[in-house]
């Protein structure tokens, strides 16, 4: 899937255009489950993004605080 | 005749000041003579007198800043030499002598070749403050050119001892006076400065003397090797009022050998106490420069820097949190009004089925081709049709047919 690569602002703004997109309710059934389905990864791309950034930040702390932090 | 050029007398004096000018032997002269008429003005401190021999008399003025150098007490009646320029007095109407310098007549000769190698080497540069070399801080070693019998040694000795015992002197004898002395000097010199690095200043001395005895000083050959030294020279010869050519071109004159050892060496009581003053400060200094950085680190670590990531995460989870739910209401949404729509045609669709019709008694009439059968018009006696109800089909033979009147 393409969304592999977008940010985690990219990812977003995508995601809230989807949505804004299917809460006007305009749309066929076919079209709403292949949003909805794309809007699932979205969600998940961008929580996996921030689990990542997380995790990165905890690792830094940590290092921080042995004094042994050497830059990224 | 009638011509006549009449100058005032100020006209006149300026013009006979100017030929005292152009005249290049008037400007810097020696003249023999007696002195008379000897006046120190106390206030201004300048000297007045006349010099004289039998027949003639020479008006000369010593001014304050060049007679501070004077080495002797002039007095009537002592015959001196002076060197200076002629120039006219306009306010008394007569020309005399501006003393530059001036010595006793006995010593004549021999001041007047040293007052000339000073003025040639002067010329040259020789004395010029740019060739001054500066001296070291403290000496590690200090190299000393003297006579070894001399008072000079001990005083320079016992004062370097006093002030500063570690420092290591090496000693080069040579003859402070006398025909071999200039020669020794030099030799002593370079010697000394082959050395290299070895020795951080060298110290000329000798005690106090007549100016024939310290004429070694006042070599030309001396003067030059000294010039041309790498390591720092120090001289100290004489005493206070003595200065010799040496002197001049050395980086640094002490007045006295004593003098000398002050100068290069600092007291090391004075030095042990400037460095534990300078040693507070610089502890001072980098303790406060550390504690800056230390209060600026945390301010920086308590601030937005660490905590900013942990809050933009915190933010991204929230804000997914928020779209994830109105994604999933989103398409319940859609499903249920998908839903809805379904249910509503459903239930026209149920409206419109004919079957429905059934339940409230109705049938429906089928021939054997299944084509339904909508009139009576056509119908013939013993025809089977298969009628319909709601629950289920009957198969009957027609007995009659009645059509409608009209």
């Amino acid at each position: 899937m393409q969304d592999e690569k977008l940010s985690f602002e990219e990812a977003l703004e995508r995601l809230e255009r989807l949505i804004a997109g299917m809460e006007k309710g305009d749309l066929s059934l076919e079209e709403s489950l292949r949003l909805f389905r794309e809007g699932m990864e979205l969600t998940s791309h961008c929580r996996k993004l921030l689990a990542d950034a997380e995790y990165r930040v905890e690792i830094i702390l940590q290092d921080g605080e042995k004094g042994e932090y050497k830059g990224d | 005749m009638s011509e006549k050029q009449i100058f005032t007398v100020t006209q006149l004096s300026q013009y006979l000041k100017s030929l005292f000018w152009q005249d290049s032997l008037l400007q810097n002269l020696w003249v023999r003579g007696e002195i008379s008429n000897y006046k120190c003005h106390k206030p201004s401190g300048h000297i007045y007198f006349s010099l004289k021999d039998e027949q003639s008399v020479l008006r000369s003025v010593f001014f304050k800043g060049k007679n501070a150098m004077l080495r002797f007490i002039p007095t009537d009646g002592m015959k001196v030499i002076a060197r200076g320029s002629i120039s006219l007095y306009e306010r008394s109407g007569y020309y005399q002598l501006y003393v530059e310098e001036m010595e006793p007549e006995g010593l004549g000769a021999l001041y007047l070749a040293y007052a000339q190698l000073k003025e040639k080497l002067a010329l040259e540069g020789l004395f010029d403050d740019r060739h001054k070399k500066p001296l070291p801080r403290l000496p590690r070693k200090v190299g000393l050119i003297t006579s070894p019998s001399g008072a000079a040694v001990k005083d320079f000795l016992t004062t370097l001892q006093r002030r500063f015992p570690c420092v290591q002197v090496l000693i080069h004898a040579v003859a402070v006076q006398g025909r071999e002395a200039p020669e020794q000097i030099c030799n002593a010199l370079k010697v000394l400065d082959a050395r290299g690095g070895e020795l951080d200043v060298i110290v000329i001395t000798r005690g106090g003397g007549s100016l024939e005895e310290l004429w070694c000083f006042n070599d030309e050959a001396v003067a030059r090797v000294v010039h041309g030294m790498k390591t720092p020279v120090v001289s100290a010869v004489g005493h206070e009022t003595d200065y010799t050519i040496v002197d001049f071109v050395a980086d640094r004159r002490a007045s006295t050998p004593t003098a000398a050892a002050l100068l290069i060496v600092p007291e090391k009581s004075e030095l042990l106490r400037y460095l534990a003053m300078q040693e507070q400060l610089s502890s001072r200094i980098l303790s406060n420069y550390l504690q800056k950085k230390r209060s600026l680190f945390e301010r920086l670590v308590s601030s937005v820097a660490l905590k900013h990531p942990r809050e933009k995460i915190n933010m991204g989870n929230q804000r997914l949190d928020e779209l994830s739910y109105r994604l999933k209401r989103a398409v319940e949404q859609i499903l249920k009004s998908k839903k809805t729509c379904l249910h509503n045609h459903g239930e026209r669709l149920r409206a419109l089925d004919p079957l429905q019709v059934l339940t409230r008694g109705y049938a429906l009439v089928f021939d054997r081709e299944e084509h339904p059968v909508k009139s009576a018009y056509g119908v013939q006696e013993g025809q089977l049709l298969r009628i319909t109800f709601y629950d289920g089909d009957a198969y009957c033979n027609v007995l009659k047919v009645h059509m409608k009147e009209g």
